[in-house]
C-alpha cells in the first residue's frame, strides 16, 4: 500500500513560494520528492533555491496580476512542466495597510483586484485542465481575519489595525474555495482553504514585541505560529490522506477563532 | 518508497483509542499502527477486540487491548494507572467510542438517558482523566470523533423508503462534543495539550452495504458523489495527533466529501 502522505512523483505549484509561509512549504515539498514549481517575485524564488540548496524546485517568476495574459501563461507552463497534481496558492495576500477613516475607494478596490480576480482566473484555468485528468488538489489561503474581525485594541499607535479590505478579501477567498469545491467536486478535484492565525514574520516579531504579546494572548496555545507549522496542514490537504476532504476551511490558528 | 516525514509520524507516541469496533474503529487503529504509534485500544468488552488484535498482530503490529467502563470514573482511573505504569506517558487520545441505545424518535426516555450516560458523561470523564495526564506531562493531542450530524440537522429524505433511522440523541451529543472540544482546547491550551474534533460524513459499510436508495441519495448530497471509505478517516486523525499540526487546536475537521460545504 502506498504511504498515505506520499508526494513521490507529484508536481506541486507553490505561488508566493519564497515568502515567509511559502518558503517553509517549498522546502518541505522539495524534501518529499515532489517536483516543485516555486513562483515568486523576480529573483526571490531563485534565491530560495540557491540558499536552501533545493534540488527538485524550479524557480519561476509570473505576473499573476496580469489576468488577461494569465491563461496563456498557464498553457505554456503546463506544456513545459506538466499539469500540477496540487497547487498551493499563496499569492493573494493584499492589504492597503490604511486606517478605515482614510482608506480611499480606489485603494479598497485595488486589494480586491489583486486578491480575487487573479485567483479565480488561475483556479479556473488549472481546474479545467485537471478536469480532463480527473484529479487535483488546490489550496487557497484565507485568514483568521476572513472569519473574525481584528481587535483594534491590540494595534497600538502608530500601527494601523489590520485593514478592512484585507479581511473582506480573505472572507471572499474562503467563499470562493467552497464554490470551486462544489463546482469541481464531481470532476474529482478537491478545493480547500487554510486560514492561518497569527504568523507574523521575523521582522514584525522583532519590531513589535508588544503586539506579539497581545497576539499570543488571543490564542488558546498562548503563542504565535511559526512558519513551519503551516507545512503539515498544507501537505495533509495536498495528499490522498485527505481524499474525502473538500470544501473545508482548515483553521491553523492556535485556537484564535475557537473561543 | 520515499522516507516518512517525521512530522506526520506517530513513532514513539503512545496513543489510546476509545472504541475499537464499528465501521470506523478498526480502520483508525490500523492507521495509528501504520504511522508508528504504540496503540492502546480501550473498549467495554475485551472480547469484542479479539479479532482486531489478531488482525493487527497478523499485519505485524502490536496493539494493547484494555477493558474499561466509561460510566465509572474509578474504572477510567484504573485504566489510566495501568497505562501510565506500562507506558509511562500518554501522547494521544482518539475518542471514537459511542453507544446507540436510541433507535427512534419515540423511544422511552430511559434510552435517551442511557445514551447521555455514555456519550456525554462517559466521554467527558474519559477526556478529563487522560487530558489531565497529558497536561501534567506538558504535551499531548486529543482527537474526538464527532459526525457531520453534530453540525447539521436530520434530513428525512435520505432515509425514505428504507429501514434506516436517525435517532435524535446522536445529533445532540455530537453537537455537544464539537463545542466541548473548543472548551477543552482553551482549558488545556497553555499546558501544551491540543484538542480537536474530526467530523466524518457517512461511512460506507463494505460488509453490509446501506440501502441502495440511501446510497444514491447520500452520494448526491456530497461533492464527491459517494460515502467515505473507512480508511479515508485515518489521515485526518493521524495528522491531528502528529507534530504536523502543532498550531491547530479547537478546530473541527470535517471529512465529509464536501457534504457540509454547500
Amino acid at each position: 500500500m502506498k504511504s498515505w502522505h506520499s508526494l513521490e512523483g507529484k508536481t506541486i505549484w507553490v505561488t508566493g513560494g519564497a515568502g515567509y509561509l511559502g518558503s517553509a512549504i517549498t522546502r518541505e515539498l522539495d524534501a518529499h520528492c515532489a517536483k516543485v514549481i516555486c513562483f515568486d517575485l523576480p529573483g526571490r524564488a531563485e534565491a530560495l533555491v540557491r540558499e536552501q540548496k533545493l534540488t527538485r524546485t524550479v524557480p519561476l517568476a509570473l505576473d499573476f496580476y496580469d489576468t488577461a495574459g494569465l491563461p496563456a501563461a498557464i498553457d505554456t507552463l503546463v506544456a513545459t512542466h506538466g499539469l500540477p497534481d496540487g497547487v498551493v496558492h499563496l499569492v493573494m495576500a493584499s492589504s492597503s495597510g490604511k486606517r478605515l477613516e482614510v482608506l480611499t475607494a480606489d485603494e479598497f478596490q485595488r486589494t480586491f483586484d489583486l486578491a480575487l480576480t487573479p485567483t479565480f482566473v488561475l483556479c479556473r484555468a488549472l481546474a479545467e485542465k485537471m478536469k480532463i485528468r480527473g484529479s487535483g488538489s488546490i489550496i487557497l489561503y484565507s485568514s483568521m481575519y476572513g472569519i473574525v474581525s481584528p481587535d483594534p485594541r491590540i494595534y497600538h499607535d502608530p500601527m494601523a489595525p489590520n485593514p478592512i479590505d484585507y479581511g473582506a478579501s480573505k472572507a471572499a477567498v474562503l467563499q470562493m474555495s467552497r464554490y470551486l469545491a462544489v463546482h469541481y467536486g464531481p470532476a474529482g478535484i478537491r478545493f480547500n482553504c487554510i486560514s492561518p492565525g497569527p504568523f507574523p514574520n521575523p521582522g514584525v516579531q522583532k519590531g513589535h514585541p508588544g503586539l506579539i504579546q497581545d497576539l499570543n494572548r488571543k490564542t488558546a496555545l498562548n503563542r504565535i505560529g511559526h512558519n513551519q507549522e503551516i507545512v503539515g496542514p498544507t501537505l495533509f490537504l495536498l495528499t490522498d490522506s485527505a481524499s474525502y476532504v473538500t470544501g473545508h476551511n482548515l483553521v491553523v490558528d492556535g485556537g484564535w477563532t475557537s473561543w | 518508497m520515499m522516507s516518512q516525514s517525521p512530522a506526520f509520524s506517530l513513532q514513539g507516541k503512545v496513543v489510546i483509542q476509545f472504541g475499537g469496533t464499528g465501521l470506523l474503529g478498526p480502520a483508525l487503529i490500523k492507521a495509528l499502527g501504520e504511522a508508528g504509534a504504540t496503540v492502546v485500544v480501550a473498549s467495554r468488552s475485551r472480547a469484542s477486540l479479539d479479532s482486531l488484535v489478531a488482525q493487527e498482530g497478523a499485519a505485524g503490529r502490536v496493539i494493547h487491548a484494555e477493558e474499561v467502563d466509561t460510566h465509572s470514573e474509578a474504572s477510567l482511573h484504573a485504566l489510566r494507572d495501568r497505562i501510565v505504569a506500562q507506558h509511562q506517558r500518554v501522547d494521544g487520545i482518539v475518542y471514537n467510542a459511542a453507544s446507540r441505545p436510541m433507535t427512534s424518535f419515540s423511544d422511552n426516555l430511559s434510552a435517551w438517558k442511557e445514551s447521555m450516560a455514555t456519550n456525554a458523561t462517559g466521554f467527558f470523564a474519559a477526556i478529563r482523566t487522560f487530558g489531565d495526564v497529558m497536561a501534567a506531562q506538558g504535551s499531548g493531542s486529543i482527537v474526538n470523533i464527532a459526525s457531520q450530524m453534530g453540525t447539521i440537522g436530520m434530513n428525512p429524505w435520505l432515509y425514505e423508503g428504507t429501514a434506516m433511522k436517525a435517532p435524535p440523541d446522536y445529533f445532540f451529543h455530537k453537537g455537544g462534543m464539537i463545542n466541548l472540544t473548543r472548551y477543552l482546547a482553551s482549558h488545556y491550551g497553555t499546558q501544551g495539550v491540543r484538542v480537536n474534533v474530526v467530523s466524518p460524513g457517512g461511512i460506507f459499510n463494505v460488509s453490509k452495504p446501506q440501502a441502495p436508495a440511501f446510497l444514491e441519495r447520500y452520494g448526491k448530497m456530497t461533492m464527491l458523489g459517494r460515502m467515505a471509505d473507512p480508511r479515508e478517516l485515518g489521515g485526518a486523525v493521524v495528522f491531528l495527533l502528529s507534530d504536523a499540526s502543532t498550531y491547530i487546536t479547537g478546530a473541527n475537521l470535517p471529512v465529509d466529501g464536501g457534504y457540509t460545504a454547500k
